[in-house]
């Protein structure tokens, strides 16, 4: 891409006025570059600074020279030595996995109900499927902790994957924005040819929603992987069956303010996020414009 | 209404929910008559489960070979450890029936809360059964483990509070006695700019700066925290006056925003940049295990320091010697699956003087039996006796057990910023807040 | 209305929706009537007492909670604020970047990837009183605060980590501003309407609903305002690291203490489920209140749309 080219130039022999006019356009866009490339400094800043703090010595993590005396790549695989690394990124994948497939398999049709059926309290429904997205976790959290302790599951990761089953309000919300958006003339169609519910979801609305499926199972994946406060609450007891946020949570105190060895690993929590994003951003980014107001 | 049955079926599992959480238990201690004498040998093999706080590799290995001690008396008991475990995680395990045979814990906080609820079990049974004479430990000890009569857990090792010293920045001076001698001391090795910018503290007083919590700073005065019944003595005991009214002096003469700009600009507590090992700080109050953390600092380890218990209120000499004090204390949930092998285990790593002199002489921290203090195989410098006389002294307090101890300590320390700050006008009520808030919080958890 | 088909349909939408039906039995509605029985007893998981109004009265005595709206109502006024106005900004300044467009969405989004533990670590790294930040604002003479030390810090703190990470609004933000006819912007510059003018009279009226619906949900998001401050407090506390002490949330001074961490605490720290029970449905309360005014706003915007 030729960056420097793109300002307008003067084609033709231009009259004074014009010539005004297009300064300050060029001025304009030299200005908005700049902010833009500050701003870019901003935003990328940390991420610079915990890059190379996690490639410094312990002894220098936090003294003035911001730039690593010598590159102590070994800080990486020390992380993965002193803490049960390996083991919590099992954990957040079984989590993260299962809990996706789960949420979608349970979602998709109740979306899709809603979105297509017509019958008596559906807006009710859809309410309430608001209304439970917007519940905040630390309402409900005392009397189903305790049926978990019930049913001895506390200590595990299946109080947080198996509620997945019974459907996600945040998911079903995003699906059914968007299949309210497929024509209905589609599965009018189907249903002239005699497919059944099941049939019409499948063949129909499936393909055609694949952009939404994908984009909630991405969003569903990322929150399993950033919870914090769930796996807290279920798992909090045995260190085996931590998730990666717990582990790094703790990660400084386990390991007596070693900073460089606590940006390590939060480098590497964050690595695989930002390589998913890389594959998925168009899915990603379409998602994420869903869930603002419009349908 | 489409809601009542569902309503219904949420009323039901509630009435299922309601009841305890964990399931049947094993037999509890004592239940059960003890295999006579030496029989006890003759338990049948199992495995016993162990959780305990240490993390470093040297405190998990010396506590392996506590362990190991064990286990050339009862070979046929395999002893399963699982290091690093929080308070957190223990409360939680017996809370949701997942606890362990044997937990130890670093902090006395949760004690009684422990022993009242049952989440302990009630060691005197056995003890009794045992015949082990309790009066080897001190008294101080005895009271941390133990709440309104249930001995629920027994002392591993015991942490006593004193005064570290830096030599070179001492001048000469001896470590301060009084109050008042402290005061004048740490006015006098106080090295500041001209605008008041604090290069080298004497005494840092804040109650923010890292162990100077009122636990660790009222024996000083002989302060009590509670009544007979519980409730707060806080307001009611001139001792705490006192010591505030010291305490806030002393901050002033600093002037309290360059004491927090100081506080502020020091190093992580556990980290190689604290400030008494970069010689930021002249006198600090601190555990025996700062000791340790000096030897084991590849710079600070060539300190010159010395230690001394801390200096205590003009008009209460006799208090002199003496210190705070508590500990790791250990015992066996509710819910343990070998309550008896796990009372073996307790009993020898708590009463075996091979044992305790084996873990202090490797975690540094203070043996609690008179027997191993006494024993010539504890490895004993002069900084370290130190400790060792302070926790023996009969006036060495600890926090007594309570119910709501973290909160209590946290209600004190939250007022204890806003007076430092200046921000308490009348003493005598922000105390007695202090005391509403704490016994509003007892009559919450049920006295 | 024919009665036949719809109530057919009906019955079929019933079969699709029972999962959720019995999710939202199990998971909203259970619990939600057991917290108001569990609010009247002293319940610790062994022993369960009625104990009628107690837990209720000491809501009015228990002045953490007082600290947590205050500390809410803050977070609601300056954060949720700054990121929305901060997200506009830049989303309005990508639609004015043209080389690079691509490049700058990518950066500008890319915090917001990062999982909130990891950002919140990082930040408390960062903004360390002798940290990379405060040594880089050393260089141009200024000297730094002690963020997440200093309890008139700490929550402008927390705000620069959600302004870093408002990738999220920015899109929607910048979708909606990319779908405002652009014929509105032609004729307005031929009346001769300056950029703000432009900007007030066409950007704004027309992107309101969208920001709206972003500062409710924001609020929303500010009243279950848990994992980050819990972090924050938790690596800049250092002290309360140490094994054997007790983690209270809220470091510095309980300026990051907010309800649901106070109720995670008095429940499953200190496990008195019953008070517990009371401070779940004051936050039930609460975000109800915003719900609805939530669902308004979104019939509003359906109705504009559809």
């Amino acid at each position: 891409m030729s960056t420097t080219l793109t300002a307008p130039r003067p084609t033709r022999a231009t009259r004074p006025a014009r010539v005004g006019a297009r300064r300050r356009k060029t001025l304009t866009w030299i200005a908005t570059h700049a902010i833009a490339v500050a701003m870019a400094a901003m935003f990328l800043g940390p991420l610079v600074l915990v890059s190379l703090t996690a490639l410094m010595s312990d002894e220098q993590a936090l003294t003035g020279n911001l730039w690593p005396e010598s590159f102590a790549w070994s800080n990486f695989a020390d992380v993965f030595a002193k803490s049960h690394l390996l083991g919590w990124t099992l954990n957040t994948l079984l989590y993260a996995g299962l809990g996706t497939l789960f949420m979608l398999v349970s979602s998709v049709p109740v979306a899709y109900a809603l979105a297509r059926f017509r019958f008596r309290g559906r807006g009710l429904a859809f309410l309430l499927v608001i209304t439970a997205m917007m519940l905040p976790p630390q309402v409900i959290a005392v009397p189903i902790y305790l049926v978990w302790a019930r049913v001895g599951l506390t200590d595990t990761l299946w109080p947080l994957i198996l509620p997945m089953l019974l459907g996600d309000a945040f998911s079903i919300f995003l699906l059914r924005q968007f299949l309210i958006s497929i024509p209905r003339d589609y599965t009018d169609a189907a249903r002239v040819d005699g497919c059944s519910d099941f049939r019409t979801l499948v063949r129909v609305i499936l393909p055609m929603a694949r952009p939404a499926i994908a984009a909630v199972a991405l969003f569903q994946f990322f929150y399993c992987w950033n919870d914090y406060y769930g796996p807290l609450l279920y798992t909090g007891i045995n260190q085996d069956n931590w998730t990666l946020s717990l582990g790094l949570a703790t990660f400084k105190a386990f390991h007596s303010v070693q900073w460089n060895l606590t940006m390590a690993a939060t480098l590497l929590v964050t690595a695989p996020v930002i390589i998913v994003f890389f594959f998925a951003q168009r899915v990603f980014i379409e998602g994420v414009t869903l869930t603002g107001v419009k349908g | 209404m489409r809601f009542v049955p569902i309503a219904a079926a949420g009323l039901t599992a509630l009435a299922l929910t309601a009841c305890t959480a964990g399931k049947e238990a094993p037999p509890s201690l004592g239940a059960q008559p003890k295999p006579s004498g030496a029989a006890s040998q003759a338990l049948p093999a199992a495995t016993v489960e162990l959780w305990h706080g240490f993390q470093t590799d040297a405190e998990v290995k010396a506590f392996d070979e506590a362990i190991a001690g064990f286990n050339k008396k009862f070979p046929q008991i395999t002893v399963k450890v699982t290091k690093a475990v929080q308070d957190d995680q223990i409360t939680q395990a017996i809370r949701s029936g997942k606890a362990p045979d044997v937990a130890a814990s670093f902090t006395t906080d949760n004690v009684a809360l422990w022993c009242k609820t049952g989440a302990f079990q009630d060691l005197t049974p056995v003890i009794k059964q045992d015949g082990i004479d309790l009066t080897v430990l001190p008294e101080a000890s005895r009271s941390y483990t133990e709440f309104d009569g249930r001995r629920c857990t027994m002392p591993l090792l015991a942490d006593a509070y004193g005064l570290y010293y830096n030599k070179a920045l001492m001048k000469g001076n001896e470590p301060p006695k009084t109050l008042s001698e402290l005061t004048k001391l740490t006015k006098e090795l106080t090295v500041r700019d001209p605008d008041g910018t604090i290069k080298v503290a004497g005494f840092i007083p804040s109650f923010q700066y890292y162990e100077n919590s009122p636990s660790h700073l009222g024996p000083m005065v002989g302060a009590t925290w509670y009544n007979e019944d519980g409730t707060s003595a806080i307001g009611t005991d001139p001792a705490w006056k006192q010591l505030l009214t010291w305490q806030k002096e002393l901050v002033d003469w600093y002037g309290y925003a360059n004491l927090e700009k100081f506080r502020r600009s020091l190093g992580d507590e556990w980290g190689s940049a604290h400030p008494f090992f970069k010689g930021k700080v002249a006198m600090i109050l601190d555990g025996e295990w700062r000791n340790a953390m000096i030897a084991n600092d590849s710079k600070a380890k060539s300190l010159g320091y010395g230690t001394a218990p801390l200096p205590v209120a003009d008009d209460k000499p006799d208090l002199y010697g003496s210190g705070f004090t508590a500990g790791t204390v250990i015992g066996v949930p509710k819910g343990a699956k070998n309550p008896q092998h796990a009372w073996e285990l307790i009993k020898h790593l708590t009463t075996d003087t091979d044992s305790l002199v084996t873990l202090s002489n490797a975690l540094r921290n203070v043996p609690t039996t008179k027997a191993a203090m006494e024993s010539p195989q504890l490895a004993a410098d002069a900084n370290f006796k130190t400790f060792l006389s302070i926790f023996a002294h009969p006036k060495t307090s600890t926090l007594p057990a309570s119910v709501n101890s973290v909160f209590n300590q946290d209600a004190f320390s939250t007022f204890l910023t806003n007076w430092e700050k200046g921000a308490v006008k009348d003493l005598d009520e922000g105390l007695k807040g202090v005391d509403k808030r704490i016994n509003d919080k007892l009559k919450l958890s049920g006295g | 209305m024919t009665a036949g088909p719809k109530r057919r349909e009906g019955l079929r939408a019933l079969l699709w929706l029972s999962p959720w039906i019995a999710g939202f039995s199990i998971f909203f509605v259970y619990p939600l009537i057991s917290i108001v029985y569990f609010s009247f007893t002293r319940y610790d998981l062994f022993t369960l007492e009625w104990v009628g109004l107690d837990n209720w009265r000491y809501l009015l005595q228990d002045e953490r909670v007082w600290i947590s709206a205050k500390n809410t109502l803050w977070l609601v006024v300056f954060m949720v604020p700054a990121q929305v106005i901060f997200a506009l900004a830049v989303a309005q300044l990508l639609t004015k970047v043209k080389a690079g467009a691509g490049f700058f969405r990518t950066v500008f989004y890319l915090p917001t990837l990062v999982p909130m533990v990891a950002g919140t670590v990082a930040f408390v790294f960062l903004l360390n009183p002798v940290g990379p930040t405060n040594q880089i604002l050393s260089w141009i003479g200024v000297s730094g605060p002690d963020w997440f030390g200093d309890a008139s810090w700490s929550k402008p703190s927390l705000t620069l980590l959600g302004i870093w990470g408002c990738g999220n609004t920015m899109v929607i933000f910048l979708a909606a501003l990319l779908d405002v006819p652009k014929h509105l912007y032609e004729a307005a510059s031929i009346d001769g309407a300056g950029a703000w003018r432009q900007f007030r009279s066409i950007t704004l009226p027309t992107i309101s609903p969208v920001l709206m619906f972003s500062a409710v949900t924001g609020v929303i998001y500010a009243l279950q305002y848990f994992t980050q401050a819990m972090i924050a407090s938790r690596v800049a506390s250092g002290a309360t690291d140490s094994a054997g002490s007790t983690f209270t949330p809220g470091y510095p001074d309980q300026s990051l203490l907010t309800l649901p961490q106070w109720l995670f605490h008095v429940g499953f720290r200190d496990f008195s489920m019953g008070y517990a029970s009371v401070l779940a449905l004051v936050l039930f309360g609460t975000s109800m209140i915003f719900t609805l005014i939530l669902l308004r706003q979104f019939r509003k915007a359906e109705e504009v749309l559809s």
